[in-house]
């Protein structure tokens, strides 16, 4: 029997259609602007699915924050543990989320966008799984299924042992209204994995455990370290793999900076890289691909800004990704804030997936589409 | 205009052609894994019958093919030339293109070319049963094929990830009455060691060699075989070259270009040892020879030249080969033939002195041209054989730039019909254009003494 929180941000999307990019504090506004509520008919495709399953306990929130759908949908198997009053908040999502954790669950599965996830992950950290069936208007999070119905199959197929990291990201919602994307890394929660979801995937025998391939990463890093070069490490769980490959507590959120296998500057911001870097120190950027899209540059390492790329020299970037997570994301995408300096970057570059092993990954160029 | 180029069947070469007899010199020895001297017939007879350990180290230009086996080959030999019309007008190309098609065999692939001398020649020493390793399958189910005509036993280690990939090839070498073990295994010293390092290893040919040498060495009835890489494997190859250049003498032509795709180097050497020769011996200097591999297993155009175990254990001699060293383990890609850390020997000596070369190409524009050729001329090749037939099209097109009519032959070397789930995974956008990155491993190699 799994136990599965489940909650929906019933506002979650609201002010996507009505020009909004974004509902925190503007529900009203939304309201007014003729937004209708659908995160609910996105949960609904997902329970629709998982009434029909056997072997799930759902604990819930009353309302439309959970409780409805679940009756809509034939649900009989849950428990209504968290009221909510009036218009539903953030802090509801908390306490809701923490509530749940307190009762204990095997998964929160959730229905909203990135500020939803946040929150949840603020509440329950990497201590339980989350996934989000996709219902707000940004959604750069990796801890999102690809749609409502790829979320049921998730729920029922998963297996507890295998999970992965997913990055949950923040954005400036005030900052994405004036036209400006401003995202950080704000953690790194734990998201089910359908092993061999695509039915492919088990003739070709790919790595499947993450944690294996992340090790597989940083063996081949650790070989290929040049002495007296600096190796600045951006943000994720596979860069702290190598920093843990090599003894050193990495920051995880941050970067941090190596040399000769010792840590030399942790968590440094950009004015610090630049001032590692006089002097003409040579160095080596090491970088995983963040968030749902699978950002190189300009997401989650800002840190490592389009100066710093260049003071390096681009072709010291030296990116890392397990193949799983390439195989989440089939394109890349660079967004350092200098367009001279993206386009640079060419219609493809190498990541490293494995133990002397690399794949050639497309590159997003706007102008092409997304197949490049 | 002619399509097919067809000899008959008393056409069949009598003889390989030994390219090692026009090295310019010898070449470097293999070494004894342990002592690291030369190693000589005794150091081999424990594993192979004598006659192929002579044809291993002979330079002499000429060998006989045996009545006996002339007579098996006779069976899908001699393999007919194609003019691949169709192709060359979709390509808009002056070049001429032809293919020599080898996916008539039996097994579906050139393999049996040499698995049939080498089962005659156990047969001949009074072996019982043979032990051997396969990658894709094709070395695998050509080898049961071959055991089977002459009553031998056999047992193929099939090296896992394509075990689980291609199952029916598998099931062929059940039908030719083999016995087919997925590797790394428990059955050998060598597979529980690996097994131990690491359960989930997707295994290699490196691996699967060491234990059938294992099996081999250990039990007296029982020799192994390889089907690429040494020296008379790719001398039993050279029927293929020998009857190309007989074919295109039929309609007064000699190639310009001369294409194969390379893991071990022996359907590569098949089709281009003939013409090496004449270029060694001056007769065509101007042959260009293009071997084609994959990105992901780069040997000819990442690799170091110099002596590397055969293997993964560390049973077989040390050979001065063009390598990615022996504990490499590429990439479970779908060209599962293509997936060996080292080189033919002659090959890697003929590309280092330049008589050959090599490109490298990734995954998904090998299917590209695979799709290509299959709608044009039909035949839907092995992911082993695209790499050649990309290397084919690129050669073409650049006639189409350059406005040249130049001749290009390339090794259809097998068909793919045991690979559908490679190309179900080509349409689904699942293929992975994995790489070697040789950059990043070069610059460390190149500051090691620094560190020191």
């Amino acid at each position: 029997m799994k136990r599965i929180g489940f909650l929906i941000n019933p506002v979650a999307g609201m002010g996507g259609a009505v020009g909004l990019k974004g509902t925190d504090g503007n529900v009203e506004e939304a309201r007014l602007r003729g937004a209708r509520p659908q995160a609910q008919d996105r949960a609904q495709i997902t329970m629709a699915r998982l009434s029909l399953q056997d072997g799930l306990s759902f604990i819930t929130c009353s309302g439309a924050m959970g409780e409805t759908t679940l009756k809509e949908t034939g649900v009989q198997d849950y428990q209504v543990i968290y009221q909510y009053n009036g218009e539903s908040s953030a802090e509801d999502t908390r306490q809701a989320a923490l509530a749940f954790k307190k009762t204990g669950v095997d998964l929160i599965l959730f229905c909203g966008g990135d500020g939803t996830a946040r929150d949840i992950f603020d509440a329950v950290g990497r201590d339980v799984p989350i996934l989000g069936i996709p219902a707000g208007v940004k959604m750069y999070s990796a801890v999102f299924a690809i749609d409502p119905a790829t979320a049921a199959e998730l729920v029922t197929g998963y297996d507890v042992a295998s999970l992965r990291d997913s990055e949950v990201m923040d954005v400036d919602e005030e900052a994405y209204r004036a036209g400006e994307l401003k995202t950080r890394l704000h953690g790194i929660a734990r998201t089910p994995v359908l092993a061999g979801k695509v039915q492919i995937s088990k003739h070709v025998f790919e790595e499947e455990d993450e944690e294996r391939a992340k090790k597989e990463i940083a063996r081949f890093i650790r070989e290929i370290m040049i002495r007296d070069v600096v190796y600045i490490l951006g943000a994720g769980t596979t860069t702290d793999a190598i920093a843990r490959e090599l003894g050193i507590h990495k920051t995880l959120l941050g970067v941090d900076a190596i040399k000769n296998g010792k840590m030399v500057a942790r968590d440094l911001s950009e004015k610090s890289l630049r001032v590692l870097l006089e002097q003409g120190q040579e160095a080596k950027i090491i970088l995983s691909p963040i968030g749902a899209q699978g950002f190189i540059l300009g997401r989650g390492n800002q840190q490592i800004s389009a100066r710093i790329v260049k003071a390096v020299g681009r072709e010291n970037l030296i990116i890392v990704a397990t193949p799983h997570k390439l195989r989440e994301t089939p394109v890349l995408y660079v967004d350092s804030g200098d367009a001279v300096l993206d386009t640079e970057f060419g219609d493809t570059i190498q990541v490293i997936s494995g133990y002397r092993m690399a794949q050639r990954k497309r590159i997003y160029r706007p102008e092409l589409g997304k197949k490049g | 205009m002619q399509t097919k180029i067809l000899l008959d069947e008393e056409q069949i070469p009598k003889q390989w052609y030994n390219v090692q007899a026009d090295l310019s010199s010898p070449l470097d020895p293999p070494l004894h894994p342990a002592t690291h001297k030369p190693i000589g017939p005794q150091d081999l007879s424990a594993i192979f019958p004598m006659e192929l350990i002579r044809q291993e180290v002979t330079t002499d230009r000429h060998i006989d093919i045996p009545e006996e086996v002339r007579e098996v080959l006779q069976l899908w030999r001699p393999s007919p030339l194609y003019r691949a019309h169709r192709l060359e007008k979709f390509l808009k190309t002056p070049a001429k293109i032809y293919y020599k098609w080898e996916g008539v065999s039996p097994a579906g692939s050139h393999k049996t070319n040499t698995s049939i001398a080498q089962a005659y020649y156990n047969m001949k020493a009074g072996i019982e049963r043979i032990a051997t390793e396969t990658g894709a399958g094709q070395w695998g189910s050509a080898m049961s094929f071959a055991t089977m005509l002459y009553n031998l036993e056999c047992t193929v280690y099939m090296v896992r990830s394509s075990y689980t990939q291609k199952p029916y090839r598998k099931s062929m070498m059940h039908v030719w009455g083999a016995e087919c073990i997925p590797s790394p295994s428990t059955k050998t010293n060598a597979g529980r060691a690996m097994l131990e390092k690491d359960p989930e290893t997707p295994g290699s040919l490196g691996m699967a060699i060491s234990e059938a040498v294992e099996d081999a060495a250990s039990h007296s009835n029982t020799n192994y075989a390889l089907g690429s890489v040494l020296n008379h494997v790719c001398l039993h190859q050279t029927v293929i070259g020998l009857e190309c250049r007989e074919q295109l003498a039929m309609v007064d032509d000699y190639p310009d270009v001369v294409i194969g795709c390379v893991g071990g180097g022996s359907n590569f050497a098949g089709i281009a040892f003939p013409f090496a020769g004449d270029k060694l011996t001056g007769k065509h200097k101007d042959v260009d020879i293009i071997g084609a591999e994959p990105a992901s297993c780069p040997t000819l155009t990442k690799g170091l030249f110099t002596y590397d175990l055969a293997d993964e254990a560390g049973y077989t001699p040390l050979l001065k080969m063009f390598t990615l060293g022996h504990d490499f383990v590429p990439p479970s890609m779908h060209a599962g033939g293509l997936r060996y850390h080292g080189d033919s020997p002659i090959v890697s000596r003929l590309v280092h002195d330049g008589v050959m070369r090599a490109v490298a190409y990734h995954q998904s524009e090998v299917f590209d041209a695979a799709q290509t050729f299959a709608r044009t001329e039909g035949i839907i090749v092995a992911p082993e054989t695209s790499h050649a037939v990309k290397s084919a099209i690129d050669e073409a097109l650049i006639c189409k730039k350059t406005g040249e009519d130049k001749t290009i032959l390339f090794n259809c070397s097998g068909h793919g019909n045991f690979d559908m789930t490679a190309y179900d995974a080509y349409y689904s956008g699942q293929l992975v254009d994995y790489e070697y990155p040789d950059a990043l491993i070069k610059e460390a190699l190149a500051r090691i003494p620094k560190i020191q």
